[in-house]
């Protein structure tokens, strides 16, 4: 638990101390980044060996304590959300297009990283509510960086984030009025259900729902990633949205009372295919690269709600570890791609998608680690993508009556593919390439080529991975 | 029991009022108004709900305390972000 409690302190306290001293240097934080994935790492192997472990903060009492608890998905996640700082960092410091260089990015990325930690240890409702906040706030802060253009839509993302706290905490008080508990653990003994949990139940559920940017109430995410700095649209894609995900799966998969979980199910994952069909087509359709990348996001989030509502609905624990490694895969790729796209406009000067002609000449390592990573976000196997979409289809094809299900996952691959390759199209058409501006930055592009090759390299340890989170989920 | 009932129903209505606001409104200002309308309903909930037995309840007010200071400190980002945005609009104009 120490490990743990340390990778929470460590980005809290650079943060801080960066406040304080009024400094905004970017190699200090890489470094406190690297002791952060240390103790995550150190978190990750006393959990495999010695099984989960909680700590009652302050040593109160089981009903009034603020319990942080240590689950082998958490570490992961926490070693996760530190490998994707760090290289986030390395490329917010070197890449000459980031504009992040000196800026506030670095006390935010901090508070942003430790917010999100504290979001996975927690284990009760009202923490989670202020961890959100946090995070929320933290992000918003970041979107803001570049610049006056971007205040409208951070306006937006931080309204509309606040009313998704509240949705949430009013489903919180009910919660609190009907059964007088706010630990998960306690709360999963007694929950009923009846018609003032379903209410709280399904008030949380849109609230954390509108915070992931889950379809329908995805609205804001496009413009709030696609206008923020191209490290800080990285870090939102990969690792923000992830946290109110991760809220909803402990609610309904331990909290929820289980004929509530079997009839919300179906209407969730509903909305994880329309998500997969609409988000899927904006991405088709806009002219603009990053909020393709960003709509994109929305697409894929479809699969981690589907695999959420079918989990729910026929109370599969195995579609617990087709969720986690969506989650993993698309951070990875994600992280890649925004990555990639940020160069790519950066040096073309151009925000288009029209100005990625010929790219594949002039910029080979970063239009391939783009087409890396949308390799794994459509599921060409042997990615992480791949191995993600195969855990969620196993289970679906046995029986006929499941086929539908199957027939919206397949639909929603065809359209990934063909967003991904409206890119790559483009690259190939060598015959009048666009000029670049600038001269191409290589380390940055190699930079983002690393997560997609790390997804890709998923493959090789599948069959350990899978067993792992298998037995980690509970 | 009764006094309990009129002010959850008057908080439950606050926060359907100021979720309303939040959709259909587009002035910015306004919508920040209706973010706390939002969040009053809600705190006044909590109150209620502490005050069904005889002694309050202290961690729903512990909770409420909580909250408004999330909601302060978010509505004075809110208003910065609001402010400077407007500004920078009328200097384009």
């Amino acid at each position: 638990m120490t490990a743990a409690l340390a990778a929470l302190l460590i980005p809290l306290f650079t943060a801080l101390g960066l406040l304080l001293l009024r400094s905004r240097s970017g190699p200090l934080v890489i470094l406190t980044s690297l002791a952060t994935l240390a103790a995550a790492c150190w978190a990750l192997v006393e959990v495999t060996t010695s099984g989960p472990q909680s700590l009652h903060l302050g040593d109160w009492p089981e009903p009034l304590a603020i319990r942080f608890q240590l689950q082998p998905i958490t570490a992961l996640l926490l070693v996760f959300t530190a490998l994707i700082h760090l290289l986030v960092a390395v490329y917010a410091a070197r890449s000459r297009h980031c504009r992040t260089r000196d800026t506030d990015y670095w006390p935010l990325s901090c508070l942003l990283q430790g917010s999100l930690n504290a979001l996975w240890l927690s284990s009760d409702l009202f923490n989670w509510y202020v961890t959100l906040e946090l995070l929320g706030l933290a992000a918003v802060a970041l979107v803001a960086l570049s610049g006056r253009k971007a205040y409208g839509p951070a306006l937006n993302y931080l309204l509309l984030s606040l009313g998704a706290s509240l949705v949430y905490l009013l489903g919180v008080a009910l919660i609190y009025g009907r059964y007088g508990v706010l630990d998960i653990t306690l709360l999963a003994t007694q929950t009923e259900a009846d018609q003032s949990t379903r209410v709280a139940f399904w008030l949380m559920t849109l609230g954390l729902m509108l915070k992931a940017a889950l379809w329908p109430l995805h609205l804001w995410l496009p413009k709030a990633h696609a206008s923020a700095p191209t490290a800080v649209s990285a870090l939102l894609s990969a690792l923000v949205v992830k946290g109110p995900l991760f809220i909803l799966w402990r609610l309904w998969s331990e909290a929820a009372p289980v004929e509530l979980a079997i009839e919300t199910g179906p209407l969730l994952a509903i909305a994880g295919v329309a998500a997969l069909l609409l988000g899927g087509w904006s991405a088709l359709r806009t002219p603009w690269l990053k909020s393709l990348v960003a709509y994109s996001t929305v697409a894929q989030l479809g699969y981690a709600l589907m695999a959420l509502g079918l989990l729910m609905h026929w109370q599969l624990p195995a579609l617990d570890a087709a969720l986690w490694l969506f989650v993993l895969a698309h951070g990875l790729a994600k992280a890649s791609m925004f990555l990639a796209a940020g160069e790519l406009q950066a040096t073309l000067g151009s925000k288009r998608v029209s100005a990625l002609r010929g790219t594949t000449e002039t910029m080979p390592v970063a239009m391939f680690a783009f087409a890396v990573a949308g390799g794994s976000l459509i599921g060409l196997p042997p990615s992480g993508g791949f191995l993600a979409k195969w855990m969620l289809l196993e289970p679906m094809l046995g029986q006929s009556e499941h086929w539908p299900w199957v027939a919206g996952i397949l639909l929603g691959t065809l359209i990934s593919a063909g967003y991904v390759f409206r890119v790559v199209a483009l690259a190939f058409d060598r015959a009048d390439p666009v000029p670049p501006d600038f001269k191409p930055d290589r380390f940055a592009h190699w930079l983002a080529m690393l997560p997609a090759l790390v997804v890709w390299g998923l493959a090789l340890v599948s069959q350990p991975l899978i067993a792992w989170l298998t037995g980690a989920t509970p | 029991m009764t006094q309990v009932l009129f002010y959850l129903i008057l908080g439950v209505a606050l926060w359907v009022l100021g979720l309303h606001g939040l959709i259909r409104l587009h002035q910015p200002i306004r919508r920040i108004i209706s973010v706390n309308i939002m969040g009053s309903g809600v705190f006044m909930v909590m109150v209620a709900l502490a005050r069904r037995s005889e002694d309050p309840d202290p961690v729903m007010h512990a909770l409420v305390v909580t909250g408004l200071v999330v909601a302060i400190s978010a509505t004075a980002f809110a208003l910065r972000l609001a402010v400077t945005g407007q500004r920078s609009e009328e200097d384009r104009e």
